[in-house]
């Protein structure tokens, strides 16, 4: 907190110019500050026994945990690694699978008025259900496998990708397809070297929410009937009362939400580099 | 992001869908092609609905449901408005309060459970946490960055006027901000409704997670799909008013 003679001020003004000139601690230089004086705060507060090392195991407990997890993994023997690779793999299918029925289904709809409105209702509607809420009925149907997970995941993608990939071709101006027409092109020419680089960057931003979402269910999703992946780690650890190993599991849960959420970021950058700015959709 | 537009004016063209699908649905029902044991048909859902489960039990886990998300979406989301506007107003803050808030950010509210559960056991506590926690972050970030993307002639021109202190806060910087921050309030709500779904699957004894719970552990697969679709529609509905409330009446001037 700034001393009261320091006052409130707005974050622009007429101080920004003198600031830039002089030299600027970087702004994650105080945040890390933050983190490690929260961190040691938080040591302290246990040593000292005003919080409980059993609800909130210290960072000097939670680094050892982090290396026994890493070395001998949790439940043992199962380490962190193959908890990793199950729930990407499972991200992967389920993502890829709404991927591929969502984007041709959603042009498809999108270049059709008529269509567009009468798949409106459904549409909106399997969207607002909770994916979460499925669970129930996706082991009823399927039991508790591996194909309820991902049918989960790909549920939660799939109207995600589809309302992007209607809204990206509704969007393609007018114009572009007149223009198209006029030159004599055919109207696979038109939809492969008209309508589909138009709407690329809108469908890349949905594929960036639904990854995000993808993430968010898959976690819920291992937390019943499997024991291994993320979600199934943290679980499995409040079985146990082994509040370390789910503390230090969300830290892995936080590290690849971090990772997962940027990487369509990056690849956008890459492979569609006349994208200026898109739309952000926050989460 | 998409509006709900169900009421159009060219009825017929829009409900098309939805007929077909229920009759699409209805026929695979009739035929058997999938055992109508775990895959009810639209009548069959509509019997539940009317006869298997009493209106009062039907409002009573709704009520339930409504007042656990409605409380932990008003903690978490003026926790995060307030600690939002602060850390946008008081620069110092914010680079400071940001460290914590990245780390913790990309973290899903559901991740939360197993750790809710240790820290405040089975009860209202911990539901009441997660939801909270689903609508903190999307409300903080976007109010934070709201904030700071305010147009800085704003500022001058209040500044030029004689503005300053709590009042250029409450009369320029919030009013310019709130359009960032309606937007995160509504992500924040979808949030919040969906993890209240997954902590009552997890526990609870009332709600609307609870009663399609309750299908599956009876094994009538309409009570679930009936649950399903309650959520569906509360969700809609509650988005429907959140944004004809805050967008079309309040923040008129910004989204038109």
């Amino acid at each position: 907190m700034p001393s009261s003679s320091d006052g409130p001020r707005p974050t622009f003004g007429p101080r920004l110019a003198r600031r830039a000139r002089s030299f600027r601690v970087p702004d994650w230089v105080y945040g890390l500050a933050a983190v490690l004086f929260l961190l040691g705060l938080w040591e302290f507060a246990v040593a000292q026994e005003w919080i409980s090392a059993f609800r909130f195991p210290p960072p000097s407990k939670l680094a050892r945990t982090f290396e026994a997890l890493l070395e001998r993994g949790f439940p043992r023997g199962i380490t962190t690694d193959v908890h990793l690779k199950a729930t990407l793999q499972r991200i992967l299918q389920g993502y890829s699978a709404a991927a591929v029925l969502a984007i041709p289904l959603g042009l498809f709809i999108g270049s059709s008025p008529y269509l567009d409105r009468a798949s409106m209702p459904v549409i909106t509607f399997a969207r607002s259900v909770a994916t979460i809420s499925l669970l129930p009925l996706a082991v009823a149907w399927f039991g508790v496998g591996e194909f309820t997970r991902i049918f989960l995941i790909a549920y939660g993608c799939f109207w995600i990708i589809l309302t992007n990939a209607v809204e990206a071709v509704k969007g393609v101006p007018r114009q572009y397809l007149f223009a198209a027409q006029s030159l004599g092109a055919s109207p696979a020419q038109i939809f492969f070297r008209v309508m589909l680089p138009a709407s690329l960057p809108r469908i890349f931003s949905g594929m960036r929410v639904a990854l995000g979402m993808a993430f968010l269910v898959i976690i819920a999703a291992e937390m019943v009937g499997t024991i291994t992946g993320l979600g199934a780690l943290i679980m499995e650890a409040r079985n146990f009362y082994r509040t370390d190993v789910t503390m230090v599991g969300m830290l892995f849960i936080a590290i690849i939400g971090f990772l997962l959420a940027h990487i369509l970021g990056w690849l956008e950058r890459i492979l569609l580099p006349w994208v200026s700015d898109l739309e952000e959709v926050q989460r | 992001m998409n509006e709900p537009r169900l009421f159009q004016r060219n009825l017929i063209a829009s409900w098309a869908g939805v007929i077909v699908v229920l009759l699409v649905w209805q026929v695979i029902n009739a035929l058997e092609l999938v055992n109508p044991g775990i895959f009810p048909g639209p009548l069959q859902i509509a019997d539940t609905a009317l006869h298997r489960f009493p209106l009062a039990d039907v409002l009573g886990h709704v009520r339930a449901s409504m007042q656990r998300v409605i409380f932990g979406f008003l903690i978490g989301g003026s926790l995060g408005m307030v600690l939002g506007i602060a850390s946008g107003w008081y620069r110092l803050l914010g680079k400071f309060l940001w460290g914590p808030i990245e780390i913790l950010r990309p973290i899903p509210p559901l991740a939360w459970i197993p750790i809710a559960l240790m820290w405040f056991g089975l009860g209202e506590q911990s539901k009441v946490f997660i939801i909270s926690l689903g609508a903190f972050f999307p409300v903080i970030t976007s109010t934070y960055s709201g904030m700071r993307r305010i147009d800085p002639m704003l500022f001058r021109a209040a500044q030029s006027v004689g503005l300053k202190g709590p009042r250029l806060l409450l009369k320029i910087a919030i009013p310019a901000a709130l359009p960032d921050i309606a937007v995160g309030i509504r992500v924040g709500w979808s949030l919040s409704f969906g993890s209240l779904v997954a902590a009552e699957v997890l526990a609870a004894n009332k709600g609307l997670g609870y009663m399609v719970m309750y299908g599956r552990e009876v094994g009538e697969v309409e009570v679930i799909v009936y649950g399903i679709i309650l959520i569906g529609l509360l969700n809609l509905l509650t988005d429907y008013l959140l944004y004809n409330v805050l967008f079309k009446r309040q923040l008129k001037w910004h989204f038109g």
